[in-house]
């Protein structure tokens, strides 16, 4: 018998995300206060232990061998047999990277001896020489090496130790080699020999039963019990089908498809962050692993099914593919629009008895849908901790590189995000952070002389409110300067003068938000080619969320990020544009109104309206004109205005009538038609006809460049 | 039908493990996921054999199994450690705290399972 390794490794590959994080963030606590409790190094040792375990397991060799000289250093440091000094922390989280890059070149295939020699060679020589008691030289600096007061006596007796162990990397692959290979050869392990049992390096199993030992070299068939004989000796073909198991679709090996979900019946946020296992989850590395190859194809089937049975039977959580949910999310999505046209037709129906009846107990069944979608619901959200977790190291690094001294603070990191949003929203705000570092930050001096303490902070909070999710990134660096942002964006023609104006300073820090606008003097690698603030914005639109900044020069920046709840429904109301219907997402309306004649201001040649509402002036968007339909009527004062917003910017719709307000699930457009300017997805309404949800970021870009256009021509002329 | 225990913190393991297990035959297998676990689940049930890790959460698996012995139910019960660690030292651990026997990790399949029957066959 053999396994399917290929897809274990997947497994592995989300569970060393989670090692990898945890293990990363109590080096990098110990970095911080310099300092490693016992409960953290056991907590350090299981985690490299596991990777050692479990990366041999899925029979990846140079990760396993690497990863085992970190664990012996790991065990040495719990059991008190060397001292933990400082200088460990950044070796080890030096080590941990390093892991990773090895289990990435494994698992994509892309190793050689050589190159793992390159790439180990250094971190290991530091490691060996910690786990000999000595401090590596160029990490003695500042700590005398006699602190490391070791026990050389029990060192010596571990295998790994030796004397040439620096030259000689040749030992090493040779004990683990035979480690992994767990080369099949029996013996007798009796009760006296455990000390002189040769054989016994090689062996998989034994007992500590004389008795027993005896059985492993007497013919094993006849000594079973029958119904273990039975199965004994065709393992591949014994296949206990079940009817599930026929009708189950073999799991697919495309890397797309292993985004999943972890559904947690108790409230313990254990193990979600499936994000990062799913970034990691290379393309199938059965091309380049043999043992995947020997499986009998039915064999993948069955395993998808029991493992859903027994997973759950274990700690109430399972597995579920993304795109499982979705699928049902959608059907509970057809149950509604289902269940609309059921009432649209019963009450149509005469009799009024009959008719009250059916009403009453068709929105009793809505009642029970509403209720099973809120459940599906709860099942796409993962709490912020699986976003947050990146982000520590990542300060930690660039501050490093940077000489910065920053503390990073998260909060809210029970608060539930729809997974579906994790994927848009890691790398904006990965952005920001960046950003904050290399820009807001100030150097340790130069803080000092400015009275602010020496170490700056970053801190990053998550909170639901009023139906949306509000993430908030605050540092206390040096702030942005607006005057310097909005007069870049003027040379670029972002703006024009009469808005430049106009502008607060917030408002001129937000055009960082533009693209091109960087306030760098210089760029890095970092960030500053003033792309990715543009990108980041982007990004957020995408999700449905706005971003707004405040800052103030000397004392730093906020930033907030306002964001839907989930993508996948929204709350709308129906609005009428001539003869079509239109539905407006509720989170983007201010308020509505029926505008009387002298709110409406006329400017240019006459063909830009303006709503002065309360002092403000708001242009008005004709949704007419906009999409083409007939108008009826001239007077925006005969039709209705609803005041929509996005980020700072409000325009005013002019619209026929507004209607009902209901539920809508969300169906994306460019994937059933192609993206339409102004619209931004789709619906099924109840009586089967397709609605259109309009996009309100896009109608106010719309009008933003309508408006320059018409800007333009009058300069023109 | 034999029930089995298989306690470990690793998901990936747990899965290997009763996969194994299941094509072998054994398919009455229960999983926890550390010794408190384990613990937990021995005494809700009664189980022909238990496979436990060494290093786990909460409580290990050498605890787990002195703590087992000490129940009348598994006084008797084979139990077999799998560790990573083929030193003596390790083995004299697993034996001090009243293991049956060890399997080494990573395991292969066959024997695992050729462990299994004849712990099982007594």
């Amino acid at each position: 018998m053999s396994f399917d390794i290929s897809k274990y490794r997947e497994m592995f590959l989300e569970e060393a995300a989670e090692l990898f994080d945890s293990a990363d963030n109590i080096l990098l606590e110990a970095e911080a206060n310099g300092d490693l409790t016992d409960d953290e190094m056991n907590q350090l040792f299981r985690d490299v232990h596991t990777l050692k375990g479990s990366g041999a397991s899925v029979e990846l060799s140079y990760f396993a061998e690497l990863t085992h000289d970190v664990e012996n250093l790991m065990d040495k440091l719990r059991n008190h047999q060397i001292t933990y000094i400082p200088q460990m922390a950044e070796t080890l989280i030096d080590a941990l990277d390093i892991m990773k890059e090895v289990l990435d070149s494994e698992v994509s295939g892309d190793i050689t001896r050589e190159s793992f020699t390159e790439q180990t060679t250094s971190i290991l020589t530091d490691i060996r020489e910690f786990i000999d008691g000595k401090v590596p030289a160029h990490l003695q600096a500042d700590t005398p090496a006699k602190e490391t007061s070791s026990v050389e006596n029990t060192i010596q007796e571990d295998l790994v130790v030796e004397d040439e162990v620096h030259d000689d990397f040749g030992f090493f692959d040779d004990d683990l080699n035979n480690q992994i290979d767990s080369t099949p050869v029996y013996g007798i392990f009796a009760d006296d020999d455990i000390d002189n049992s040769n054989e016994d390096e090689h062996r998989a199993y034994g007992f500590y039963d004389d008795e027993l030992e005896n059985l492993i070299d007497s013919d094993v068939h006849n000594a079973n019990i029958d119904d273990s004989q039975e199965n004994f000796g065709f393992f591949d073909d014994m296949m206990p089908m079940t009817p599930e198991v026929a009708s189950e679709e073999p799991e697919s090996n495309n890397a797309e498809d292993t985004k999943e979900v972890q559904t947690t019946t108790n409230a313990e946020p254990v193990a979600t962050k499936t994000e990062q296992a799913t970034q990691n989850a290379v393309p199938k590395a059965s091309s380049n692993n043999q043992a995947s190859n020997t499986t009998p194809p039915k064999a993948r089937p069955t395993r998808a099914v029991k493992e859903e049975k027994k997973t759950s039977s274990t700690n109430n959580n399972i597995r579920v593919n993304l795109d499982k949910i979705d699928l049902l999310m959608n059907n509970v999505g057809d149950l509604v629009i289902t269940n609309a046209m059921l009432t649209q037709f019963s009450s149509t129906i005469e009799e009024t008895k009959t008719r009250n009846s059916v009403l009453e107990r068709l929105e009793l069944l809505e009642r029970h849908i509403r209720d099973m979608q809120d459940s599906i619901m709860s099942i796409r959200m993962v709490p912020m901790e699986s976003i947050y977790s990146k982000f520590p190291k990542v300060v930690r690094d660039i501050s490093k590189k940077l000489t910065k001294k920053v503390e990073f603070k998260h909060y809210g990191d029970a608060v539930e995000i729809d997974k579906a949003m994790i994927e848009g929203l890691t790398d904006p705000l990965m952005h920001i952070i960046r950003n904050s570092l290399d820009h807001g930050i100030e150097l340790p001096e130069v803080r000092k002389q400015n009275g602010k303490s020496e170490t700056g902070s970053i801190t990053i909070s998550a909170e639901q409110a009023n139906g949306q999710m509000i993430i908030t990134i605050e540092d206390d660096g040096k702030g942005i300067d607006g005057e310097k942002v909005a007069l870049k964006a003027l040379d670029l023609g972002q703006i024009d003068e009469n808005q430049y104006n106009s502008m607060t300073n917030d408002d001129k820090a937000m055009l960082v938000f533009g693209a091109g606008v960087s306030t760098a003097d210089q760029i890095t690698d970092i960030s500053g080619r003033g792309v990715g603030m543009d990108v980041v914005r982007t990004n957020i639109q995408k999700l449905g969320g706005i971003i707004r900044l405040n800052t103030e020069i000397g004392q730093g920046t906020v930033i907030t990020i306002m964001l839907p709840l989930t993508l996948a429904i929204l709350d709308g109301l129906d609005i009428k544009v001539g003869a079509n219907k239109y539905i407006l997402p509720l989170s983007s309306i201010v308020e509505s109104l029926q505008p009387s004649a002298d709110m409406i201001k006329k400017i240019g040649d006459g063909s830009q309206d303006l709503l002065m509402l309360r002092e403000e002036f708001i242009p008005v968007v004709r949704l007419h004109q906009l999409f083409g339909i007939e108008k009826s009527f001239e007077k925006l004062e005969d039709g209705m205005l609803i005041v929509v917003k996005s980020g700072n910017t409000k325009v005013a719709l002019s619209i026929d009538e507004f209607l009902n307000q209901h539920q809508v699930v969300v169906k994306p457009l460019d994937k059933n038609f192609r993206s339409v300017e102004g619209i931004g997805a789709a619906t099924v309404r109840g009586d089967g006809s397709i609605g259109l949800i309009l996009d309100v970021v896009g109608i106010i870009n719309a009008q933003i460049n309508l408006e320059k256009i018409i800007s333009d021509a009058k300069k023109a002329s | 039908m034999a029930k089995l225990l298989i306690v470990d913190d690793s998901t990936m393991l747990r899965d290997m493990l009763n996969y194994a297990l299941n094509e072998g035959g054994y398919t009455d297998v229960t999983e926890a996921i550390d010794g408190v676990d384990g613990l937990a689940k021995a005494k809700a049930a009664s189980y022909d054999l238990i496979i436990t890790d060494v290093n786990m959460p909460n409580m290990d698996g050498l605890t787990l199994i002195t703590e087992l012995r000490k129940l009348p139910a598994y006084s008797k019960k084979p139990i077999l450690v799998l560790t990573t660690e083929r030193s003596d030292e390790m083995k004299t651990k697993g034996k001090a705290a009243g293991a049956t026997g060890w399997i080494v990790k990573p395991f292969v399949p066959d024997q695992l399972l050729k462990a299994v029957n004849i712990v099982l066959s007594r």
